[in-house]
C-alpha cells in the first residue's frame, strides 16, 4: 500500500509554542522523504480543528495520519473519530504527547524542540507499521445460566428472568433456599418480610422464564461473554447421570457458603454435650418453637458465644453479631426470666440501623461480656461452663445452654468449581472478584459474575443487592438484537513459532489462551482477551504479537529515541 | 572544554499508571530531565526481555520500565510478571558486562507525578555517573 | 417503562458507576453533580484500603469513561430543585450555575490562576491550601477545567468590575463573564440518588481539641495531608512542618451522638496507621478504638499485618488535651487511666448525612430515617428501592458503606432499572 503521512502539529494555543520552536518542527519535519504533508494549526481538539482535519485526510487521501498534541488520555479517542468519519483506519493513526510530556516538563526550548522532533519521527515511524486493526462483533445469547439457587441466585434469577430471556437455574440440593432458607427469621430492623425466602422461591417456580434444575450439577462451562456452553448433570434418583447442555450468554455463581466445623477447636465442647448447639441448630429450635435442654426443661440461663473459628480462619464473619442479637432478642421475648449472656470480640455492627437493635438488647438485660478467646467448654453437674480469656485473665460463667456462631468459610464446591471455571479464589479460598473496589461481581472471566457469600461474608440484604448488581452488568451487556464488540487490540499467537511451551496459559489473568493438543500450539481468544501483553513479554518463543503495540512498532519508537 | 554527557535513556511506561503519572508531572509543569524518551505500552507485563536487552545493544544508556505499584495493577498481575523477568534482566546485564544499574524498574502511580519526575531525575543522574553505555561506546565490543 | 432517560444525582463513585452501566446499556443518563469535578469523596484518597491501591489510578479511567460517554449527558454545578410523577414519568427541575468557563475551549493549561488576584480557602483541601476564584479542587480534576467562584471573583461580585486578568491570560477564549445560570427541564423514567455522605463535626466535641490545637487532625485533612496532590504533595508533616514522629490515631467520634457505627473508620484508621508507617517507619503510632468493626474476608488479614507494628488499644473514656501546643491523650482501658503525648492526633469521625440530604428528600418526596439518610422501603426486598417506585438510592446517601458495597449497589440499581424495561 502506498503511504500517505500527513502530520499535524497542535499548538495547544500557545501551550506548546511557549517551549517548542514549532515553526523548526514543522521545516525539520517536511524534509522528511516518508511524510505526505507537515502543517501545523492552533488548536486541533476545537471544533474548528477537527473539521480542518477531516478535511485535510480527504484532500490529501491520506493513509496514515500522525498528529502531535496533548496526551492519549486526552484527545486519542477524538482524533481517532475524525480519522473514521474522513474514511480512514483509525488505527492507522498515531497521537504523540508533546504538550505533557514535552513542553510542559522540558524547561530549555531548543531540549524541548529537539524532544518534540524525536517523538514526532518517532511517531512516524512507529504509525508506517499500524496495522488496519477491524473491529469484530459477535452475535450472542442472552440467557443465563445461574449457579446455586440460594436466595442470591433466586433473586438474580428473578431479576434476569424476562420474555426475551430465559434462565436457568441449577441447585445441588433437592430444593430451593440454601441456608437462608433455614433461617427461622431475618433480622426485624431489616424488613418485614418474615417469609421471605419461600415467597421467593415460589416467585421462582412460578415463573415461566426460569428453568429450574434441583439436585443437578454444572460439569463443564465452556466460552465466553455472550457465547456459554454449559453441561447441567442430574443427579435425581430416577435420572442419575442424565446430562442436559445449554447455551447462555452469561453465568452467574451463586454457590454461598459453608459453616466453620466447631469440632475443630475442642474449647468449644462442641459434641461434648447436647446443651452445646450450634447457631443453625438453634434457628430449627426457633423454627419449631422448642428452646428446651435434652431434659426437656426450659433453659433459665443461656450463653451466646461469638466468633467461634475467627482466629482460626483469620477473618471476622459481618453477621455473626447481628444474628446473636437476634438470638438474644427471641430468647428475652420468649422466656422472660431467661439470663443472656452474649461473650463476644469485637462487636461489629457495621450498618446504620445495627446499633439501636443492640441498644435495645441491652435495654432487655441482655449481657455483654467481652472476651479474646474460649478456653474451654464443658459440662459441670447440671450446668455447662464456659471458660473465657480477657485482657490476659481467665474467667469463667455457668449456664444452662451455649449456642456457638460459627464463622462462615467457602462452600465446600468452591475451590472445584473454580477450577472448572477458570476462576481464582483469594486468601479466604471464597472468589476473587475482579477489582475488589470497582468491580466487586466481576470475575476475570468477562461473562463470569458471582454474587453472595460465594464471595465472602455477607448478610441478606447485601446479598440481593449483589444479585442485582449481577443482573446490572448482564442486562447492560447483553441486550437481544445486539452484538457484543471486543477488544481489538489483542494478543495474536503465530502457530509457527510456538513451541506449545504453554507459558502463556500460565500468565493470562484472563483465561483467554488455551492449548490445542492436536496443532500443540497456544491458541488466544480473541474475545477474551483485554491487550496487556503479559503473554507477549514472557512468550520465550516470541510467538506473540500483541496488536497496535508489536515489536516493530515499539522498535521504531526505541530506534529514533536513541538516533 | 568536553561536553557533559547527556545519555540517551528509554523509558517504558505502563498506560495505566506512569503514564498518567508522567502526564500529571508534565500538567503540574514539573521538570523533568529530557534524557528519557517515554514509550507507552499497556502493561509493564508487555515489555520482554527482548525489547529491554536491545535497547541496551543498540546503544541506550539505560532503561527504565515503570507500572503501577505491586497490587495496582490495572490487569491484576501484570506488574508482578515485570518484576520477575527483572530480576532475570539483571542477571543477565552482568554477563554482558554492563552495569545492572542500567536497567530500573519502578513503580509509579498516576497521582505521582512528582514522583515520576523524581525517578526519571534521579536515574538519568545515576546514568549520567556511569557514563556512555560501553557496548556503543567501545567500537571494539 | 417506556422512557429510557435516566436521572443519576451525585457523581461520586456510586453515581459513576450507574450512570456507566446504564448507559452502556444504551439508555440516556443524566447525570447531575453540585460540584465542578466529577468523582465525589474517593478522590480525595491517596489509597484505599485494604489493597492500598492508588484511588486516583482507579477512578480516573472511570471518570474519563463518564466524560466521554455519548449516552451521558453531565450537568456540572447543578442541582435538583423540583420533581414531580411517577415511575416511568418523572418529570425534572435542575437549576445549572454558570461556571464562567466554557468546557468546550479550556483544555485545562492553568494559565489563568496565576493572574487570578484573589485567594482563598481551598476546601476541597479542608481548607489546608489557598486557591483562586477561578480553580480546579486539585490537580488532576476532572474534567480538567477551572471554575470560577461568581461570589469571590472581583468582577463577578462586583467590587472590581474591570477586573479581566483570567480572560487577558487565557489563550482559548474560554473565559465568559456573561454565562448565565440555566433551568434544564428533563423528562426521565427512573431516578437514582447517590449524593454520598459528610464527615461528623468533630469541632462539636470540646474534648478531643480539635480547632483548638493545630496538630489534631480530622480523617479527611489527614487524607489529603498524604495525597501526593494535596496540600503538601504528599510530605507528612505537623502544621510546623516538622517531622511526625508519634501519633494517636482515636476511631468512633461521634458514634455514640450519632448512635450507629459508620462500618469504615476502623479501616481507615488502620490505613493512616499504615501510611504513617510507611512515611515515617520509627513513628510510634497508637489506635484508639472501641469495638473494632472490620468485617469480611480481607480486612482482618490487614489488621493482623499491623499488628506488631503500632499499639491498639480498646479505650472506655478518651480525651485530648493540649498545652503550649504539646498534645496529651488520656484514657482508660479496663478501668485504669493512662496517657500519651503524641505529635499528632487524627480524629476518625463518623459519616452522616451529606448536607442537603434534608432538602433533596422533600424535592423527591421520599423520606429520612431517624439518622438522616434516605430510607429505603424494605432492607431485604430491596435495600436499595426509595418508598416511591422508580426512585433508587444508592452508596453514603443510604448509609454509611464502603467503596465495594456502594458500587454494589449502583450496579444493583441499574439492574432494577433494566429490569423495568425488560
Amino acid at each position: 500500500m502506498n503511504k500517505n503521512i500527513g502530520v499535524y502539529v497542535c499548538e495547544c494555543g500557545p501551550n506548546i509554542p511557549e517551549r517548542i520552536d514549532i515553526d523548526k518542527v514543522v521545516k525539520e519535519l517536511s524534509s522528511l522523504n516518508e511524510v505526505k504533508t507537515v502543517k501545523k494549526h492552533s488548536l486541533l481538539c476545537s471544533n474548528d480543528g477537527k473539521k480542518f482535519l477531516k478535511e485535510e485526510i480527504e484532500k490529501e487521501e491520506l493513509s496514515h495520519v500522525v498528529v502531535a498534541a496533548c496526551s492519549p488520555k486526552d484527545h486519542e479517542n477524538t482524533f481517532m473519530k475524525v480519522c473514521e468519519e474522513a474514511g480512514m483506519n483509525p488505527y492507522l493513526f498515531q497521537l504523540v504527547n508533546i504538550r505533557e510530556q514535552c513542553a510542559w516538563m522540558i524547561p530549555d526550548k531548543e531540549e524541548a524542540t529537539s524532544k518534540a522532533l524525536k517523538y514526532i519521527k518517532a511517531g512516524i515511524h512507529r504509525v508506517m507499521y499500524h496495522d488496519p486493526l477491524e473491529k469484530k462483533e459477535l452475535e450472542i445469547k442472552v440467557d443465563v445460566l445461574v449457579i446455586g439457587g440460594g436466595i442470591s441466585g433466586i433473586e438474580a434469577s428473578l431479576s434476569l428472568a424476562g420474555p426475551n430471556r430465559k434462565v436457568h437455574l441449577v441447585e445441588k440440593t433437592d430444593s430451593l433456599g440454601g441456608m437462608a432458607g433455614k433461617l427461622s427469621q431475618i433480622l426485624p430492623h431489616q424488613g418485614s418480610k418474615i417469609k421471605l425466602v419461600k415467597e421467593k422461591i415460589e416467585q421462582a417456580k412460578n415463573n415461566e422464564n426460569i428453568n429450574i434444575y434441583t439436585s443437578s450439577e454444572v460439569k463443564e462451562v465452556r466460552g465466553f461473554l455472550g457465547n456459554f456452553e454449559a453441561v447441567i448433570q442430574s443427579n435425581q434418583e430416577n435420572e442419575e447421570g442424565k446430562v442436559e447442555e445449554i447455551k447462555a450468554g452469561a453465568v452467574v455463581v451463586a454457590t454461598g457458603f459453608d459453616l466453620y466445623d466447631l469440632k475443630e477447636n475442642p474449647a468449644y465442647g462442641y459434641g461434648e454435650n447436647e446443651n452445646i448447639v450450634s447457631a443453625l441448630e438453634f434457628e430449627d429450635m426457633i423454627n419449631s418453637e422448642k428452646i428446651e435442654l435434652k431434659n426437656g426443661k426450659k433453659p433459665k440461663s443461656v450463653a451466646l458465644v461469638h466468633c467461634a473459628g475467627r482466629k482460626e480462619k483469620g477473618y471476622c464473619s459481618k453477621v455473626c453479631c447481628l444474628y446473636n442479637l437476634k438470638f438474644a432478642h427471641y430468647l428475652k421475648d420468649n422466656l422472660p426470666d431467661v439470663e443472656v449472656k452474649e461473650l463476644y470480640m469485637d462487636l461489629c455492627l457495621p450498618h446504620k440501623q445495627d446499633q439501636s437493635y443492640f441498644d435495645q438488647a441491652k435495654e432487655k438485660g441482655v449481657e455483654f461480656i467481652r472476651m479474646d478467646e474460649i478456653v474451654k467448654t464443658k459440662k459441670s453437674g447440671d450446668k455447662i461452663e464456659v471458660e473465657y480469656k480477657n485482657n490476659d485473665k481467665t474467667d469463667k460463667l455457668s449456664v444452662d445452654m451455649v449456642v456457638i456462631a460459627p464463622a462462615m468459610i467457602p462452600s465446600k464446591d468452591t475451590s472445584e468449581l473454580a477450577e472448572l471455571m477458570n476462576l481464582p479464589l483469594d486468601k479466604s479460598g471464597f472468589f476473587k472478584e475482579l477489582h475488589e473496589m470497582l468491580d466487586p461481581v466481576a470475575t476475570p472471566m468477562e461473562g463470569v459474575y458471582i454474587t453472595g457469600c460465594a464471595l465472602g461474608p455477607r448478610n441478606i440484604p447485601e446479598s440481593m443487592t449483589q444479585s442485582h448488581a449481577t443482573s446490572g452488568k448482564i442486562l447492560s451487556s447483553l441486550i437481544p438484537g445486539r452484538k457484543v464488540k471486543p477488544e481489538v487490540k489483542v494478543s495474536e499467537i503465530k502457530e509457527d513459532l510456538c513451541t506449545g511451551c504453554q507459558t502463556c496459559l500460565s500468565v493470562c489473568f484472563y483465561g483467554a489462551i488455551s492449548y490445542d493438543p492436536f496443532k500443540g500450539v497456544s491458541v488466544v481468544n480473541e474475545a477474551i482477551c483485554r491487550g496487556c501483553g503479559s503473554c507477549v513479554g514472557s512468550c520465550p518463543s516470541g510467538a506473540i504479537r500483541s496488536k497496535h503495540f508489536t515489536y516493530y512498532q515499539l522498535y521504531q519508537e526505541v530506534m529514533e529515541a536513541l538516533r | 572544554m568536553e561536553k557533559k554527557f547527556k545519555p540517551n535513556i528509554v523509558g517504558f511506561l505502563c498506560n495505566w499508571c506512569s503514564y498518567a503519572g508522567a502526564d500529571l508531572a508534565g500538567s503540574s509543569k514539573t521538570d523533568v530531565d529530557s534524557s528519557l524518551s517515554v514509550i507507552r505500552v499497556m502493561c509493564s507485563s508487555r515489555v520482554n526481555s527482548n525489547l529491554v536487552l536491545s535497547s541496551l545493544l543498540w546503544g541506550s544508556d539505560g532503561v527504565l520500565v515503570a507500572g503501577c505499584h505491586p497490587g495496582d495493577c490495572h490487569y491484576e498481575q501484570g506488574n508482578y510478571y515485570a518484576r520477575r523477568r527483572f530480576a532475570l534482566l539483571k542477571k543477565i546485564t552482568e554477563v554482558l558486562n554492563l552495569e545492572p544499574d542500567r536497567i530500573q524498574l519502578s513503580w509509579i502511580s498516576a497521582s505521582e507525578g512528582k514522583r515520576y519526575a523524581e525517578v526519571v531525575n534521579k536515574f538519568a543522574d545515576d546514568i549520567s555517573k556511569l557514563g556512555p553505555n560501553p557496548i556503543t561506546s567501545n567500537p571494539k565490543v | 417503562m417506556k422512557n429510557q432517560n435516566v436521572l443519576v444525582i451525585g457523581s461520586g463513585v456510586a453515581g459513576m458507576e450507574a450512570s456507566l452501566v446504564l448507559a452502556d446499556a444504551g439508555l440516556k443518563v443524566h447525570l447531575v453533580e453540585k460540584d465542578s469535578l466529577i468523582g465525589g469523596q474517593t478522590i480525595k484518597f491517596e489509597e484505599v484500603y485494604p489493597n492500598m491501591e492508588c484511588a486516583t489510578c482507579m477512578l480516573a479511567p472511570k471518570q474519563q469513561e463518564v466524560l466521554q460517554h455519548d449516552n451521558i449527558t453531565l450537568y456540572l454545578l447543578s442541582e435538583v430543585k423540583k420533581t414531580e410523577g411517577s415511575l416511568g414519568e418523572f418529570k425534572v427541575q435542575i437549576e445549572k450555575k454558570a461556571r464562567y468557563v466554557s468546557l468546550i475551549n479550556c483544555i485545562g493549561c492553568g494559565a489563568c490562576y496565576d493572574p487570578c488576584p484573589v485567594s482563598l480557602d481551598n476546601e476541597f483541601e479542608e481548607g489546608m491550601s489557598q486557591k483562586k476564584a477561578i480553580y480546579v479542587a486539585c490537580p488532576g480534576a476532572l474534567p480538567n477545567a477551572p471554575a470560577i467562584d461568581p461570589e469571590n471573583c472581583v468582577r463577578l461580585n462586583g467590587k472590581k468590575k474591570d477586573c479581566n486578568a483570567c480572560e487577558e491570560a487565557c489563550g482559548f477564549d474560554a473565559i465568559d463573564f456573561t454565562e448565565k445560570d440555566e433551568t434544564v427541564n428533563l423528562d426521565v423514567g427512573a431516578i437514582i440518588v447517590a449524593t454520598g455522605f459528610d464527615q461528623f463535626d468533630v469541632s462539636s466535641l470540646p474534648e478531643f481539641g480539635y480547632g483548638k490545637h493545630p496538630n489534631v487532625y480530622t480523617a479527611m485533612e489527614f487524607e489529603r495531608l498524604y495525597a501526593q496532590n494535596g496540600p503538601t504533595s504528599g510530605k507528612l508533616t505537623l502544621r510546623e512542618d516538622k517531622p511526625i514522629k508519634s501519633a494517636g490515631i482515636i476511631h468512633c467520634m461521634g458514634r455514640e451522638e450519632k448512635g450507629y457505627c459508620s462500618g469504615v473508620c476502623c479501616m481507615y484508621s488502620m490505613k493512616f496507621a499504615h501510611f504513617i508507617k510507611d512515611k515515617a517507619p520509627e513513628a510510634k503510632i497508637h489506635e484508639f478504638h472501641t469495638d473494632l468493626c472490620i468485617p469480611g474476608k480481607s480486612h482482618q488479614k490487614f489488621y493482623d499485618g499491623l499488628k506488631n507494628k503500632i499499639e491498639f488499644t480498646r479505650y472506655e473514656d478518651i480525651e485530648v488535651k493540649g498545652k503550649n501546643g504539646n498534645l496529651e491523650i488520656s484514657y482508660t482501658n479496663n478501668g485504669k487511666k493512662n496517657s500519651i503525648k503524641p505529635d499528632m492526633v487524627i480524629l476518625s469521625p463518623a459519616m452522616v448525612p451529606s448536607a442537603g440530604t434534608e432538602n433533596l428528600a422533600k424535592i423527591l418526596g421520599i423520606s429520612q430515617d431517624s439518622m438522616g439518610f434516605f430510607s429505603t422501603q424494605d432492607q431485604n426486598l430491596s435495600p436499595i428501592d426509595s418508598e416511591k417506585e422508580g426512585i433508587f438510592v444508592i452508596g453514603c446517601a443510604e448509609g454509611p458503606k464502603d467503596i465495594p458495597e456502594s458500587v454494589s449497589q449502583a450496579e444493583a440499581a441499574a439492574g432494577r432499572v433494566l429490569s423495568f424495561l425488560q
